[in-house]
């Protein structure tokens, strides 16, 4: 048994079940269908972008019948400490070129569009064919930065999930389920959120 | 309507908004969430300018301004202005109405509202969560 932050079964800090296996299952299988069917004969290279979208990408590939390559970045999220510590910067960089590649970046979950904004500048720089984004859930309603999706699974609202590859304090992506966390699991008394 | 319409020429003859970006740390806020909004886009470089421009959005019979509204944030590349919110619900009510007045007005503005409910839980992700922090 995996222990939640509040010490029982990980399922116990779910407030409800926002999408099932089944959903999300059901809606990986139609986007991987039709990436399959508009990068038929060419050449496509999946970008994920560590580490919440790993999940995703797994099932999203064995749902692609063509022939396809992946890669995998990760760059430092605002954090406490990021005041000091300056700017976004990639800590993890692809291995391969991508120049004259056609690019489907793979994300859990787009909402201020502020990480995907810097990681879709610094791709274009590098020159590939084509440059595209695929998400499984979309949070428009945090938007900042607006930016066209390409292949999008569902819209949610702001709520806080947690789940297939989804965390909080890196905890519960392994629920094969997307859910929305207990309120009084992320509460707290940080100064920070008390203003 | 025509009043309105000499008003509103009139302002935006007047007024040019000059870009100059400054570092978060260079600036006083008038809310503690609003540095922390203005540190999360400098991490993304994101260029910002904080209240540049207050927008007229009701006058008198004489002409004279008798209520403006200033969104916190201008981000110059994308063109949109943000405005945070208080917890405070009849401050959000009024600001509420300010934006849709502002709407209403200037249509090619483009502005966003962020509640502090949305807000907080954008700090939660970004990993402003209690009690590590507390433990210090």
């Amino acid at each position: 048994m995996v222990e939640s932050l509040q010490g029982n079964n990980l399922s116990d800090d779910i407030e409800r079940v926002f999408f099932t296996k089944q959903e999300i299952q059901e809606k990986v299988d139609f986007l991987g269908k039709k990436i399959s069917c508009d990068y038929k004969g060419k050449d496509l290279l999946l970008i994920n972008i560590l580490k919440g979208g790993v999940v995703f990408l797994s099932n999203l590939i064995m749902s692609i019948d063509i022939g396809i390559s992946i890669d995998f970045m990760a760059i430092s999220s605002y954090g406490p400490s990021s005041e000091t510590t300056g700017a976004v910067k990639l800590i993890k960089d692809l291995e391969e070129s991508i120049e004259g590649r056609n690019i489907l970046v793979v994300e859990d979950i787009i909402d201020t569009g502020l990480t995907l904004n810097y990681l879709t500048n610094n791709l274009k720089a590098r020159q590939p064919a084509s440059l595209k984004i695929c998400t499984l859930l979309d949070k428009s309603v945090r938007r900042i930065v607006d930016m066209p999706i390409d292949y999008k699974g569902f819209d949610v609202p702001d709520v806080f999930l947690v789940g297939y590859g989804l965390d909080y304090k890196q905890k519960y992506r392994n629920l094969p389920y997307i859910g929305i966390l207990k309120k009084e699991v992320y509460l707290d008394k940080d100064p920070m959120l008390n203003y | 309507m025509e009043e309105l319409s000499d008003n509103l020429k009139a302002f935006e003859k007047k007024e040019e908004v000059v870009l100059r970006f400054i570092k978060a740390d260079e600036v006083k806020f008038a809310h503690p969430s609003e540095r922390v909004c203005a540190s999360i886009l400098d991490f993304y470089h994101i260029r910002w300018l904080y209240e540049p421009k207050t927008f007229p959005i009701e006058w008198d019979k004489k002409g004279n301004v008798v209520q403006s509204f200033t969104p916190d944030f201008y981000l110059s590349d994308l063109n949109l202005y943000i405005e945070l919110t208080t917890m405070n619900q009849k401050l959000v009510t009024k600001k509420n109405r300010k934006v849709r007045r502002l709407k209403e007005l200037y249509p090619d503005v483009n502005i966003k509202i962020f509640y502090q409910k949305d807000f907080k839980n954008l700090l939660i992700k970004y990993g402003f969560h209690g009690s590590e922090k507390n433990k210090n």
